[in-house]
């Protein structure tokens, strides 16, 4: 932190930015190395000085879950199984604990509050480096149909802007992440690139689930178009990048590389801080953006505490030249909303479109788990090293969704929590797997010795699951708003409606039919659990005149907020990402997506921070 | 064969385990955690703990079979389930209590999953079997190198050691 005193130490800054994730880390960068005064105010935790806390919390926690190296702790006392009350939070946020479906509508220990009539099930961080800290590191670009899906098939809506447009700023993306990839792979679905580009590094290899998965399935055919597995590009190293070691195959990209050889944006901000012009105030949490008479922002208000529930230590507020909102699909809204400025502004900051928090998205995941003929060896390497991405674009997009398939490396591990859940099984005589079927008439079996050993060696080592991440189409009904339930601070958290349109619903029958087809292929024998009816996160969906149950998981890619657009009324931000409203207010993160696609965002995210940061370095603080 | 409750205690393991006693406790042992182990059982279950290592004792002579039968089968539910909660232990670095496997391994038992009481260390979690008997690492400890989930792993007797599961 470059204030021990955690207070500005200028009166004013070229700018300020709310919330230190990665479109942060981008944006100060490049404005820091232009000689620009930065202040950046971050609600949660400062960048520590090493992850040993992080890796301690992970290892000693029963659910190592995504937020789990991360504060606000789950449980309160840590340890517990009691989960932390949001409203003793001073910054809280969702976790997947809060999502169940005994917690996800209870205030006491959900921070979002839901109002269905589906859970919604994706969830952030709030800590420097935000969201980015738990992220996989999958590090797509977009196709370009991605930017005209209403003009190509007459589905959701269009961006302002096109893949050419952001093709150059992807390149820079890359290069600050480090993305390892093979160019002559990501060549599909019209995706260019400039003569001469190369990523920073060669791709990843590939698993042997994935070699595995290529044999079998490379050739086949999905409403008309021919797959095949392709290793992802990934903001991990394959080899030295920026002072970071090598992927060692930790299985443990989510929640944290024990290594940091998975990019995240303590890099960048680290690197911002360096050019000593950038500063970063933390615990301190933006509470109102105040607009002047003119209609541009003239400050923002924020509040300091002490300890993840402790007091209030003070309160101010701090003005710059341009601001930039940099939170997330739901902390931006919420921010943008608390500021009534006394009521001036009944329906917040930057809302004139009323689209604030409207057209919320996530990738709704379809998992499906199998066991393979022979063994495959997951629990190895990067969680995930490979996909199938053909099916990310085509004709059918008239008809239903459609979505990019990841191949995990991680056994059942995220399915059914395992090896935890089949060891269990084996040693205790249970059978909540699937697999202990060998005693009398599939009765389960309780094993000790070599015949234990003998039993996991065989079931583990083979198995593997596929997720389906499902384009999910923009409706103003899907939204963020203000609960009447507050925080620590009394700040109104953010109340969540969410439903899944028929089109996003036939993409993930779409989805569930792949994965059948793909089992079969591979003469793998699928383990996937039946819906259950009761679980706020399944529907109804037909399927070759079948009702059908499907569940569907979040991805945590919370996108659409605050959406960009052609005109004032039909989005929030302009194509520079700037407020319709307010000149000197810019919007950043994936809330400005007009539409989710079926590539991970966080590439987009930064590329997109790229190009604001240089918008502004070129419009905004030009003299 | 040494008597010392240690001993005991890693001899009774390598045969709950399937996993060689060489690697439950190898010889350079910085780590130490049959101790962390055998401390944390001792502080839970001190009666039913004495009684176990007492079984093992008697028995330590005969094949790892008839050791089993014995334990789980001729001692009664404290020290099957004691048995049970010390192989979870040395799989997972998580506590079982006996009770709650007992619970679950009833005809009406309660909703899953089966609670575990904690993970007794960070490097208890490190340390765990389950990983290794998939021919892995524990997620998130890695002695792996860049590239090797491309190829095939080490056999499984080279991390269990004895003949890798095979009777």
């Amino acid at each position: 932190m470059s204030s021990g005193m955690n207070q500005p130490k200028l009166s004013s800054y070229d700018v300020v930015i709310v919330g230190a994730g990665v479109s942060c880390a981008m944006i100060a960068k490049q404005l820091g190395l232009a000689g620009k005064k930065v202040l950046i105010l971050e609600a949660g935790a400062a960048i520590p000085p090493n992850n040993v806390d992080f890796m301690q919390r992970f290892y000693t926690t029963v659910a190592k879950v995504p937020e789990s190296p991360y504060t606000p702790d789950l449980f309160n006392p840590p340890g517990s199984s009691t989960l932390t009350d949001p409203s003793t939070l001073n910054a809280g946020r969702p976790t997947v604990l809060t999502l169940s479906q005994k917690t996800w509508q209870n205030p006491n220990l959900s921070y979002l509050t839901q109002d269905g009539p589906l859970a919604f099930g994706s969830t952030y961080e709030r800590i420097a480096g935000g969201t980015m800290r738990h992220w996989l590191g999958t590090s797509l670009r977009f196709v370009p149909n991605d930017f005209c899906v209403d003009r190509q098939y007459h589905q959701e809506v269009d961006w302002p802007i096109s893949y050419d447009d952001l093709s150059s700023w992807y390149g820079k993306a890359e290069h600050e992440i480090g993305v390892s990839a093979d160019i002559g792979e990501q060549e599909y679905l019209g995706v260019t690139f400039p003569p001469g580009y190369s990523y920073p590094m060669p791709k990843i290899p590939m698993s042997l689930v994935d070699q595995a998965v290529s044999s079998a399935v490379d050739g086949m055919q999905f409403f008309g178009i021919p797959v095949n597995v392709t290793s992802t590009p990934a903001g991990r190293n394959s080899q030295p990048y920026q002072n970071r070691r090598v992927c060692a195959g930790n299985t443990n990209c989510i929640p944290i590389c024990p290594i940091q050889a998975k990019y995240d944006p303590s890099v960048t901000l680290n690197q911002a801080l360096d050019t000593g012009n950038v500063e970063i105030l933390s615990q301190t949490v933006a509470n109102e953006v105040v607009i002047d008479a003119n209609g541009r922002v003239s400050q923002i208000n924020y509040i300091q505490y002490k300890g993840q529930s402790g007091p209030k230590t003070g309160s101010g507020s701090i003005s710059g030249k341009v601001y930039v909102i940099a939170s997330n699909a739901i902390e931006t809204p919420r921010l943008l909303l608390l500021s009534d400025n006394q009521g001036r502004l009944k329906n917040g900051v930057a809302n004139s479109s009323l689209l604030v928090g409207k057209n919320l998205m996530d990738h709704p995941l379809y998992l499906a788990w199998a066991l393979m003929p022979k063994p495959v060896f997951g629990y190895r390497g990067p969680l995930s090293t490979s996909g199938i991405e053909n099916l990310r674009d085509g004709a059918f997009r008239s008809q239903h969704a459609p979505f990019r398939i990841e191949i995990g490396n991680e056994g059942w591990n995220f399915p059914i929590g395992d090896p935890d859940t089949t060891t269990v099984d084996f040693i205790n005589g249970l059978n909540l797997s699937g697999l202990n079927t060998a005693g009398s008439g599939g009765s389960p079996q309780a094993l000790s010795g070599q015949a234990l050993v003998n039993a996991l060696n065989d079931k583990l080592t083979r198995q593997f699951r596929l997720g389906f991440l499902v384009e999910q189409s923009p409706e103003t009904s899907n939204c963020v708003s203000l609960s009447s339930q507050t925080d620590h601070l009394g700040l109104r958290r953010p109340s969540i409606k969410y439903d899944l349109s028929p089109y996003t619903k036939a993409g993930m029958a779409a989805a569930k039919q792949t994965a059948d087809a793909i089992f079969d292929k591979l003469k793998a024998v699928q383990f996937t659990a039946p819906a259950d009816p009761t679980d706020p996160s399944t529907f109804m969906v037909d399927i070759n005149g079948k009702p059908t149950r499907l569940k569907f998981f979040g991805s945590g890619h919370i996108v659409g907020t605050y959406r960009m657009g052609t005109t004032k009324e039909n989005s929030v931000v302009n194509r520079e990402q700037r407020s319709w409203d307010h000149p000197n207010l810019f919007l950043v993160g994936s809330g400005v997506f007009p539409t989710v696609a079926t590539a991970n965002p966080t590439l987009t995210i930064a590329a997109l921070a790229l190009w604001a940061a240089d918008t502004i370095l070129r419009k905004d603080l030009s003299s | 064969m040494s008597n010392s409750p240690i001993d005991l205690f890693v001899g009774l393991s390598a045969v709950l385990t399937g996993v060689d006693s060489s690697k439950l406790a190898p010889l350079l042992d910085p780590v130490d955690i049959k101790q962390t182990y055998f401390n944390f059982v001792q502080g839970k279950e001190p009666i039913a703990f004495t009684q176990l290592l007492g079984i093992f004792q008697q028995n330590q002579g005969q094949d790892p079979a008839t050791i089993a039968n014995i334990i789980f089968n001729q001692s009664g539910a404290a020290i099957k389930y004691l048995a049970r909660s010390i192989i979870l232990m040395w799989y997972l670095g998580s506590w079982y209590e006996p009770a709650t496997l007992q619970k679950y391994n009833s005809p009406n038992p309660p909703p899953p999953p089966v609670p575990s009481a904690g993970v007794i260390s960070a490097d208890a979690y490190t340390q765990g079997w389950a990983w290794n008997v998939a021919q892995a690492h524990p997620m998130g400890y890695s002695n792996f190198t860049f590239g090797a989930w491309s190829e095939d792993p080490p056999t499984l007797a080279d991390f269990v050691g004895g003949n890798g599961g095979q009777s």
